[in-house]
Parts: C-alpha cells; sequence; structure tokens
C-alpha cells in the first residue's frame, strides 16, 4: 500500500513536470475558475455582513411615550415588554436622555440650536430578538394606551424584510453560479487531464498488460490532479488575497453609503474552501479524464 | 536440447468450441478446439488476418469469446471479473512485435515496472532484475534508454520484462517480425531457454525459417479455423510426410 503510493507519487510528480504544458493549462482554467469561485463566496460574504449590520439597526425599534404618560405605566408597560420571549432588551429613555441624545449627534447640530424647550418625546428603546417579530411588537405598542398617538413608534421594518428576500434570492442565484462553475470546472479539467492522458496511453497499456490494477493506473493521474488543483487554489488565493483590501477600500470610497468592511477573518475560510475545493475538482476531473483508458 | 513437450501433462491452456465475432461482423474464430500441456512450446501459423493475432488477445484477456469457453490453468478467462484480470496477466509474460517498452523510462525502470505494478520491495526488485537481465544479456545497459538500443536489444529488454516475475506462461505476438534473421534467431535461442527452465510458451509467428528449424508443436490458423496441428510441424504442411498429429 505504502509503496504503491509512494509510486504514485512519484508518478504524479514526474507527469506534472514532464506534461508541463498541458499541466499549466489545467492549472490556469482551475485558477480562473477558482477566481470566479472565489470573487463570488466575497461578494456573498460581503453581503451578509452589510445585511447583518442593517440587521442589527433595525432589529432596534422606538415606542414614543406620550407626555402625559404616568411613570407607573410606563415602568408596568416596560416589564411586560421585557417578559415577552420574542424581545431581547427594553431601556426607558427619559425625554431629558432624549434631548441630549439628540444633541450629542453632530448631524442635528444646527438644528439643536434652534429648539427651545425640549419637543422629543420619552421612549422605550426594545430590541427583538427576531426580525420578523418587528411588526407584532408594533402592534402591542400601539395598543398601549401611554404610546404617543401622533407618531407612536419609529423602525423600519420594510427595509428589512426587502433585504432579507434580496439576500436569499441572492443566496440561490450564488449557488446556481456556483454549480455552473463546479460543472464547467470538472469538465474543463476532464478533458485537460484526457489530453495528458492520451499522451501516455501506451504507458497505460503497458501497465494494464503488465497487471497494474485499475487504481494502479488510476492513482497517480487523481493524485496529479489534485496537486493541479492544489497549486491552482494556491493562485487563486493569493491573487484574492492581495486584491480584496483595495477593492473593499474602493468600493466603500465609491459608495459610502453600503457599510462593506474588510474582514481578515473570512480569508481562513476561503482557503479552506478554495483549496479543498480545487482538490476536489482536480479529483474528480481526473478520476472522470482517466476512466476511459484506465478500464480493463 | 529440445524438449518434447509431455502430453500427459496438466492442461495449461484449453479451447473448448471457441467462436470470435467481432462488433463488425468479422469472424475471426470458428469452433477452435485445443488444449495446451504445460511446458508446451506452440507456434501459432498462418497468413494474416487468419486469426492467430485474435487467439493471443483471447488468451490475455483483451476480447472476450463470443461462444465457447477459454481455460488458463483451470480459470475460465470468459467469467473472470475485472477485478481479477491484473492478477491473471501477473501470471502470464508478454512480448510483442513492437516491444511496447516505455521511452522515457531506462532498460532498468522498463524490467522494473513489471513488479512496481506488482507492489513487490525494492530490495527484490533490484535482484529480479539483475537477473532478468543477465538471462537476456543486457547487465551493463540498465541505464540505457530503449531509444540508443538496436531492435534486438529492445526485445532482450521486453523479454526480461516478461521473464522477471518468473510466469508458468509466455505469450508472444510476432516477437520476430522487427528484427533481421540473425537477431531473431538469438530471440529465439532466449524462448527455447525459457522453456526449457519450464515455462509454456504460445507464440503467433510469420517465421517460417525458426518454425521450421526448430521442429515445435505448429497449430496453423485459416480463417478462424485449426487448418492443422502438429506436434512437430513445419510452417507450411509437408505433404511428403505423414505428420505427428498434436491431438
Amino acid at each position: 500500500m505504502f509503496r504503491n503510493l509512494k509510486f504514485a507519487l512519484n508518478s504524479a510528480w514526474q507527469s506534472f513536470w514532464r506534461n508541463l504544458a498541458v499541466s499549466l493549462a489545467a492549472v490556469v482554467s482551475i485558477t480562473l475558475i477558482l477566481i470566479l469561485a472565489g470573487v463570488n463566496l466575497l461578494v456573498g460574504h460581503a453581503f451578509s455582513q452589510v445585511l447583518d449590520g442593517f440587521k442589527d439597526k433595525v432589529s432596534e425599534m422606538s415606542i414614543n411615550v406620550a407626555d402625559d404618560t404616568p411613570l407607573q405605566s410606563v415602568y408596568a408597560f416596560r416589564d411586560q415588554l421585557a417578559a415577552d420571549p420574542r424581545v431581547a432588551s427594553v431601556k426607558f429613555v427619559t425625554k431629558a436622555e432624549a434631548l441630549s441624545q439628540f444633541e450629542q449627534d453632530p448631524n442635528n447640530y444646527a438644528l439643536a440650536q434652534q429648539i427651545d424647550g425640549n419637543p422629543l418625546d420619552a421612549k422605550l428603546d426594545v430590541r427583538v430578538r427576531d426580525l420578523t417579530d418587528v411588526s407584532a411588537i408594533d402592534a402591542i405598542a400601539r395598543q398601549w394606551p401611554g404610546v404617543d398617538p401622533i407618531n407612536p413608534t419609529n423602525y423600519q421594518g420594510d427595509f428589512v424584510n426587502r433585504m432579507l428576500q434580496l439576500s436569499s434570492w441572492l443566496g440561490i442565484a450564488g449557488i446556481g453560479l456556483m454549480a455552473i462553475l463546479v460543472v464547467v470546472s470538472v469538465v474543463i479539467v476532464m478533458n485537460t487531464i484526457r489530453t495528458a492522458v492520451y499522451h501516455r496511453r501506451k504507458e497505460i497499456e503497458v501497465m494494464k498488460l503488465v497487471g497494474a490494477t485499475e487504481w494502479f493506473v488510476r492513482g497517480p493521474f487523481v493524485i496529479e490532479g489534485v496537486m493541479t488543483g492544489l497549486i491552482a487554489a494556491a493562485i487563486a488565493l493569493s491573487l484574492l488575497v492581495l486584491s480584496y483590501p483595495p477593492a473593499v477600500a474602493r468600493f466603500s470610497a465609491d459608495i459610502s453609503f453600503i457599510p462593506l468592511s474588510y474582514d481578515p477573518s473570512f480569508i481562513s475560510s476561503l482557503a479552506r474552501d478554495l483549496l479543498v475545493g480545487g482538490a476536489l475538482l482536480g479529483a474528480l476531473g481526473s478520476y472522470i479524464g482517466v476512466r476511459r483508458f484506465v478500464r480493463l | 536440447m529440445v524438449l518434447t513437450p509431455d502430453f500427459a501433462t496438466r492442461p495449461v491452456i484449453s479451447f473448448q468450441h471457441v467462436w470470435k465475432r467481432y462488433p463488425t461482423g468479422t469472424e475471426a474464430l470458428r469452433d477452435i478446439n485445443l488444449v495446451v500441456p504445460e511446458g508446451d512450446f506452440v507456434f501459432l501459423v498462418g497468413p494474416s488476418g487468419a486469426g492467430k493475432s485474435t487467439m493471443v488477445r483471447l488468451l490475455i484477456r483483451e476480447e472476450k469469446p463470443t461462444k465457447g469457453k477459454i481455460f488458463v490453468e483451470g480459470i475460465e478467462l470468459g467469467r473472470m471479473k475485472r477485478r481479477q484480470l491484473p492478477f491473471y496477466r501477473r501470471k502470464v509474460g508478454l512480448v510483442f512485435q513492437d516491444f511496447k517498452l516505455l521511452p522515457n523510462l531506462t532498460v532498468y525502470e522498463n524490467v522494473a515496472f513489471a513488479l512496481r505494478v506488482h507492489g513487490e520491495p525494492d530490495s527484490l526488485i533490484s535482484n529480479r532484475v539483475a537477473e532478468a537481465l543477465d538471462t537476456v544479456g543486457l547487465a551493463g545497459k540498465e541505464l540505457t534508454y530503449p531509444a540508443n538500443l538496436s531492435g534486438g536489444e529492445q526485445q532482450r529488454v521486453a523479454i526480461a520484462r516478461a521473464l522477471v516475475h518468473a510466469p508458468r506462461m509466455i505469450i508472444a505476438d510476432e516477437p520476430t517480425g522487427n528484427l533481421d534473421p540473425a537477431t531473431a534467431w538469438e530471440i529465439m535461442q532466449l524462448f527455447l531457454r525459457i522453456n526449457a527452465r519450464g515455462a509454456t510458451v504460445v507464440m503467433a509467428t510469420h517465421n517460417r525459417e525458426i518454425v521450421d528449424l526448430l521442429r515445435r508443436r505448429v497449430i496453423a490458423i485459416d480463417a478462424g479455423q485449426i487448418a492443422r496441428d502438429d506436434r512437430s510441424g513445419r510452417y507450411h504442411e509437408d505433404v511428403s510426410k505423414p505428420q505427428v498429429r498434436a491431438q
């Protein structure tokens, strides 16, 4: 077993260098496919990052308290909300605190200068656990007698729902794109390896005639495919890692309202996905490519 | 020394009513029946397209018979499973007209190749290859590549590769077809020595001089049928003398 593995590794290594032109063609093809796959993964990750940011913001809602509502009633409603399993946290913000928050926001500086007195409502800042529950909590708040009837609540539920829909569609599109890339790359690798195998058909014929098993013949080609896939994945990964931060910086500069940021922690999962994907593509392409010639 | 085959010994090869029709419709063999005992030396002769190569291809299980049964050492080749085939081929030594050497491997590596695919250890490979190259008279040429050898030397390498795993049967398809008469004779001497050691040899050939000189068993194939099977035959039927039939 070990001797056969050693033979297969040696043979794969020699064949890779001996048929360098064909090997490089396979590396380039898989690299391009893995770059596309990597860009797909990065865009998907960036989008989910942006969406997570939005989700954090919009899972918060404010329930505005009418000025004449007794404090005890506010506390009772706050406790009622806090006991609701759908609610993650509730915080009471007094009128004075609301004004102070308003004034601290640099965007409101000019407006704050012109305000006389405190026109702001006291409010209950509620964070819900699941975005889909925002509208239910909103309905409860609107039925509470202490709510400000003119401006009962503030939240961005519709926007979130649209984002969630968009996200699920993008997810499906991403999976579809990945499936196409996998099929295309397997076909490319298969044909490239088949070319390499065709060059070595005499060797394969001799192997079979002297009693090599199918796996003994196939092994070196599958290992060569894995090697090709790993080299391609390493190249694709290097290019993606190098271009990821400047691409994010450029995007953020051009489209500043979308809060995209560079996430170094994603590199390790991208590396794992590309290396495993490259190795599997190479192995599968070789396995299929060599089948016709190997069959005894 | 010429050994007379012992027909009392157990049969190594047995064809029983074997027919072979290719998908193109060509009927290559028709109702072939023959028995080859252990240690026999058999020439398969006949014109091109007579069916000699088909018999060789059936023997090495590159083809299956359309009808009938072929037994080699008790194994029915037609019913052999694909995964058993490599192990069958390891029992047989094969020699071809075009040598089938790998040009990018040295003489040593070509011969060692047959043992590498069996997963043998390096120490055993090294001893066996040295022995096989010594038998065929190529000791000292281990590091030479096939392109730098003469046709006769290349065929010797192929024979060394066929011998290196000590098979009990050698199947050769026109092994002297590409060689000049003197070299062909040297190669035949090798086959005779291998046969003298006990291996059964089945050889398809067009080489009339050699067949006539060696006077071994001759099976003449014509239009897919056995035209004659002489225990001590010639390439063409000798009408002046009565023949001793093998069966």
